[in-house]
């Protein structure tokens, strides 16, 4: 790839040295079965990107090709530049990786692991001290694996991963089973590397954790790219409506909202404690305006379509075109894979 | 990166540091779990028994002649190094599969040869160091009890002997790795390893024996030799049946038909190297195609 500009937005200019990883029409197919079919997307450095898709959509096949273990039948992937296929060892250390449940050695020490882990990537083992201070194991550091609980073996295997200093750092479901704390740590770890300029893609099913730390989303479906892009542009396409809460509120301004025909329309739940409006994003302004103007309301909540919303979106249509089959999975035109060009593109735009 | 965290040296990323760092990893990984010195008692005991109390079956409480130990030892041998091989080596891959670390090693900057050259490496050691410590401590006391002028014997039929065992136990681990290579589940792994030693060291040897004893005349020379080679255990017993010639029971036996492949001692070491250097093919190959 060369280093040319591929990229005009309103207020950046994105050139191929950007783009840490990129994946041109990429289809793997086991025999007859298409895991992956013509994905295409880009991840810009210093991008934390979720990787979602229910249980066999093709996530962990695409984090494969990407660390280069399996082939695409067709298409391409490029890593900084070099196509997987053919990386050196040096450029392969650009890569870092934490599988799904991974449980390494039991019978050797945190210390032990790092170490030799850090012997096979030509890194000094030393580091392995540092890291496992920075990632709170230290105490530990002499205990055998068998001993650790699961936060502590995910935060041993993101320390792995980010022995070599990677550029790209590939996370398959990190927090499964975590409690709240260990997901905290893990992310607030991810957040340093993101601002270190590391490209971050994790596949996860946990959304509410990932959406605040996320720019962009792939969605994949039955192994297709049901659609990319930031949450703010996946809710434009999605056209998801909002939840307006309205809390507090006195008979009066209750009977209001019920008499008021564009507020009225909206009310999805009446309970106690107060009201929960359903807003279509074209009444999101008037409803908006009444509250404010009209009604003078300031103890209310907005609540946009969250990315689970989003998911819960796409996963029902892929339903819906089994259920309609023998139509096809998703109408092109509607969920085509969309590349980060484009949309950055719309994103600009809005 | 920075320039502290490289190791010294500009090939730090050289195949050799990374296929001696596997091979420490897991030779310390069975020093850990004691396999290697149970493997050594074993092979010790067994050693010890058969030269200071095998005689005890004839009836009588003297030693046996070194020409008798080692016929001994190389009939019971070949039922435990092998054993012992599956039991180092059947889980190397399919465990790691398991265990998910096989893939994240995979996307370490290292070649799947250099992974596969690793555990090589280091289980050989293990073995090697077993077989040395087992055989090489009777041997030697057999050499400072014995007579002078059975001295050299029992050197050379000992160190025979070490050899021998030592490429048959290699052949025994690649045969478990290739296996492990093949399968998805550890236990299966297993099973199909015992099911191969119970053919080979047990099975294989009655029909290759009654097949010589009843058709003698059809299975010529040429083809009875291939049949020795097929079958790493027969090419142990005959190596180390021509290395210590002995007149014993168990020599006098239909076993001697082994020993008469006509293959000199060197051919059969480069025949073990042979077994040695296609099935590390095999295995790689296997290894290559294979999508983790």
């Amino acid at each position: 790839m060369n280093n040319q500009a591929v990229t005009h937005s309103a207020n950046k200019v994105i050139t191929h040295s950007d783009i840490a990883v990129k994946a041109i029409n990429v289809v793997k197919s086991y025999n007859q079965f298409k895991a992956l079919q013509d994905v295409s997307f880009d991840v810009l450095k210093g991008q934390v990107i979720a990787l979602i898709g229910h249980n066999g959509a093709g996530k962990s096949t695409l984090l494969k090709l990407i660390l280069g273990l399996i082939a695409p039948t067709s298409g391409q992937i490029f890593v900084q530049g070099h196509n997987v296929g053919a990386m050196n060892a040096q450029q392969r250390l650009s890569l870092g990786y934490l599988p799904e449940n991974v449980s390494f050695y039991d019978n050797m020490t945190a210390l032990e692991l790092l170490q030799y882990f850090a012997k096979l990537k030509g890194i000094a083992p030393a580091k392995a001290n540092t890291l496992l201070a920075e990632f709170g194991l230290e105490a530990a550091k002499n205990q055998r694996l068998n001993t650790f609980s699961k936060g502590m073996r995910q935060r041993l295997g993101l320390a792995q991963a980010i022995l070599a200093n990677p550029q790209i750092l590939l996370l398959d479901e990190p927090t499964v089973g975590l409690d709240p704390l260990a997901s905290a740590f893990l992310y607030q770890k991810i957040a340093q590397l993101k601002a270190q300029g590391c490209a971050i893609i994790i596949s996860t099913h946990e959304l509410g954790l990932v959406q605040d730390q996320m720019e962009r989303a792939l969605i994949l479906g039955q192994g297709r790219m049901l659609a990319a892009g930031s949450l703010a542009s996946l809710r434009a396409a999605t056209e998801l409506p909002s939840h307006i809460f309205l809390h507090s509120l006195s008979q009066a301004q209750r009977q209001e909202v019920l008499s008021e025909p564009i507020l009225s329309a909206c009310v999805n739940t009446s309970s106690q404690q107060g009201l929960k409006l359903t807003i279509a994003p074209s009444q999101k302004a008037a409803v908006l305006y009444h509250l404010l103007q009209k009604m003078k309301l300031v103890d209310f909540s907005v609540e946009p379509p969250s990315l689970q919303d989003v998911f819960h979106h796409y996963m029902e249509s892929i339903m819906d075109s089994v259920c309609d089959a023998p139509a096809p999975i998703l109408s092109p035109t509607a969920f085509q894979a969309t590349s980060m060009t484009s949309d950055l593109k719309r994103e600009s735009m809005t | 990166m920075s320039q502290t965290d490289v190791l010294s040296g500009g090939s730090h990323l050289s195949a050799l540091s990374i296929i001696s760092t596997i091979a420490a990893k897991e030779f310390k990984d069975n020093l850990r779990n004691r396999w290697l010195w149970m493997m050594t008692a074993i092979l010790l005991l067994l050693s010890l028994s058969v030269s200071f109390m095998g005689s005890a079956i004839s009836g009588s409480l003297t030693m046996f002649e070194p020409a008798q130990t080692l016929s001994g030892l190389v009939t019971l041998s070949v039922f435990i190094l092998p054993l012992g091989a599956i039991l180092l080596s059947y889980d190397s891959f399919v465990g790691e599969k398991e265990s998910g670390t096989l893939l994240l090693l995979l996307t370490y900057p290292l070649a799947r040869w250099h992974l596969l050259c690793g555990k090589f490496l280091g289980h050989g050691c293990v073995m090697a160091i077993a077989c040395i410590l087992g055989f090489g401590v009777t041997g030697l006391m057999l050499v400072l009890l014995g007579d002078a002028k059975v001295q050299l014997s029992i050197v050379s039929g000992f160190t025979h002997l070490i050899l021998s065992s030592i490429l048959l136990s290699l052949i025994f681990i690649l045969l478990g790795y290739w296996v492990s290579l093949c399968v998805r589940e550890k236990a299966k792994a297993l099973g199909m390893l015992l099911i191969l030693w119970f053919v080979l060291v047990l099975i294989y040897d009655l029909v290759l024996l009654t097949l010589l004893v009843a058709i003698a005349d059809i299975l010529n020379r040429e083809l009875f030799n291939i049949v020795i080679l097929l079958n790493p255990t027969d090419l142990f017993r005959a190596l180390n049946l021509i290395a210590n010639p002995a007149d014993t029971l168990v020599a006098k036996s239909s076993l001697t038909l082994i020993a008469q492949t006509g293959f000199g001692l060197p051919l059969m070491y480069c025949l073990f190297a042979g077994w040695i250097i296609a099935l590390l093919f095999c295995c790689h190959w296997v290894f290559k195609q294979q999508e983790i």
